[in-house]
């Protein structure tokens, strides 16, 4: 009876990951086929389309990178009388509010909102929506403090905005400290496979681009008809996406709309970074997957893309269970071939065929980048995946513990920013 | 000693083959660790080609210095570009 049940899990295991399977594939292939054709929308670029836009910056104890990101604004082509930069201090005990004012001193459309450290620390949504209260602009956009963006990156972004269906917008990530170390390398090879492979099928192929919090901009009367940035919610991004979608707005990913970001640096701080998203998009899973398969805002292609991406979590812990009943079922069973395909088939299934499908993205990706060397590195990502393993476990066990304790534990883990990236920027 | 598996040959030759599989499969990866001859990070363009040739002054005098053209010679080209008619009148 056991082993039959055991079965049964296996069988509802390996279906779900053929799913995810077929997805890296559908994706990477579209991409792959779409990139030799010309943009067909070329004449986009001579769209005037200028609205007042605001600029939001969350900052907490960023002294090392907010300076960077605070010129770079001061660069940007799109009209400085119809931007507004909004710096959120949030409680930092250095001196990021300091050099932000500094800032602000001589740039009239900077202006700094301090948050005192009552108020502070209680994540990113919280920071946005005190910084939301202040922003007068037509579109809404987000930057995290150690990024720095493309000059003329809002003019790519504010012209997907003509579409009056689009409530959001997304940019690329580029890592800009990616030969620091091992870790930043292989951030980076994920980063090309999330953003110049993933988002760019999901918009090519009419799916659902995610918001990814930075890099990104939101029409401003649907952020306040959706009040703002849900501040129980670790990723308050995915938290967005969702809404956005349930709004029966549509994201749209522009790709060559491109940023630069610094990476996390250390296994310990990708631990704290990738904890944080798992919980918070486990969350969202739980909130939003009956709304998504009920919402007659969406698509069938949608809320089947908007499932797996939401429990996209899930399938580290799924992999490690099969793991597990992998080894009771080859010892219940006599060890014919049939039995020990059985036991080996999730490995070979998702470890060695699945596997090869992220990795078959990240390749294509990095092909498509021109980067023919970081190919060489993608052997490596099956260390990072290892190790996605025991966060995503934790977080879930974690957000398990808190659901059946009444207790909310959304302690927010800020990812430190160096400034290393500092030296990488040539122009 | 009974505990020991049974080391024939046929199991020598396979640990041996997954032990050089996995040492092949990652040998490049840390070979591009180890001398990293990688361009670096993707480098994001401000401009797309047109609009960065359009708004980019070129300083033919720094060109002269820094590179050695000989003026004369982009004068000649100067002068016999501007007997073509101004397309944007």
């Amino acid at each position: 009876m056991i082993a039959e049940i055991l079965k049964a899990l296996f069988i509802l295991l390996t279906v779900l990951m053929i799913a995810y399977l077929g997805r890296h594939y559908i994706f990477t292939l579209t991409v792959l086929k779409n990139s030799q054709k010309r943009k067909k929308d070329a004449n986009a670029e001579n769209i005037v389309y200028q609205p007042f836009v605001s600029i939001l910056i969350p900052a907490r104890n960023e002294e090392r990178v907010i300076g960077r990101i605070l010129q770079r604004m001061t660069k940007l082509t799109y009209p400085k009388d119809k931007t507004q930069i909004i710096v959120i201090n949030d409680g930092s005990t250095d001196n990021t509010g300091i050099i932000a004012e500094e800032y602000a001193k001589v740039q009239s459309h900077i202006t700094v909102v301090h948050r005192n450290k009552e108020e502070a620390g209680n994540g990113k949504a919280a920071a946005l929506n005190a910084g939301f209260k202040y922003a007068k602009g037509e579109i809404v956009f987000c930057f995290d403090a150690d990024y720095y963006p493309q000059r003329n990156i809002l003019e790519k972004l504010v012209k997907e905005f003509t579409d009056p269906k689009v409530g959001a917008v997304q940019g690329r990530v580029v890592v800009l400290n990616e030969p620091q170390n091992m870790v930043t390398r292989l951030v980076t090879l994920e980063r090309i496979g999330g953003y110049r492979v993933d988002q760019k099928a999901r918009d090519s192929l009419g799916l659902i681009p995610q918001f990814g919090g930075t890099v990104g901009g939101l029409r401003r009367s649907l952020l306040e008809c959706l009040g703002g940035w849900d501040e129980s919610i670790l990723a308050e991004d995915t938290d967005l996406t969702f809404r956005v979608y349930l709004a029966g707005y549509r994201i749209r990913y522009v790709y060559d709309a491109e940023c630069y970001e610094e990476a996390v640096e250390s296994w310990r701080a990708y631990w704290r970074q990738r904890y944080r998203w798992a919980k918070g998009h486990m969350q969202c899973a739980f909130k939003y997957m009956f709304k998504i398969l009920k919402s007659g805002n969406l698509t069938l292609k949608e809320k089947i893309d908007g499932s797996l991406l939401l429990n996209v979590y899930f399938m580290p812990i799924f992999v490690l269970f099969s793991w597990i009943i992998g080894i009771p079922l080859f010892l219940s069973h006599p060890p014919q071939w049939l039995s020990i395909s059985w036991a080996f088939m999730p490995i070979f299934l998702y470890s060695f065929v699945g596997n090869f499908a992220p990795f078959f993205e990240v390749g294509i990706g990095a092909y498509l980048d021109g980067r023919n060397r970081a190919l060489w590195l993608i052997p490596l990502l099956i260390f990072a995946f290892l190790y996605n393993i025991p966060i995503c476990t934790k977080a879930l066990l974690d957000l398990a513990v808190s659901k059946i304790t009444r207790k909310k534990n959304n302690y927010w883990a800020k990812t430190y920013h160096s400034g290393n990236g500092n030296t990488y920027i040539i122009n | 000693m009974k505990m020991l598996p049974n080391l024939n040959p046929t199991f020598i030759i396979l640990i041996l083959g997954i032990v050089i599989f996995i040492f092949v499969m990652f040998l490049p990866a840390f070979l591009e660790l180890k001398k990293p001859k990688d361009a670096g990070p993707k480098m994001i363009m401000d401009y797309n080609f047109s609009a960065n040739f359009a708004m980019k002054e070129i300083p033919i005098t720094d060109l002269e210095e820094t590179h050695g053209f000989d003026q004369t010679l982009v004068k000649r080209i100067i002068d016999a570009v501007s007997v073509l008619p101004n397309l944007e009148v």
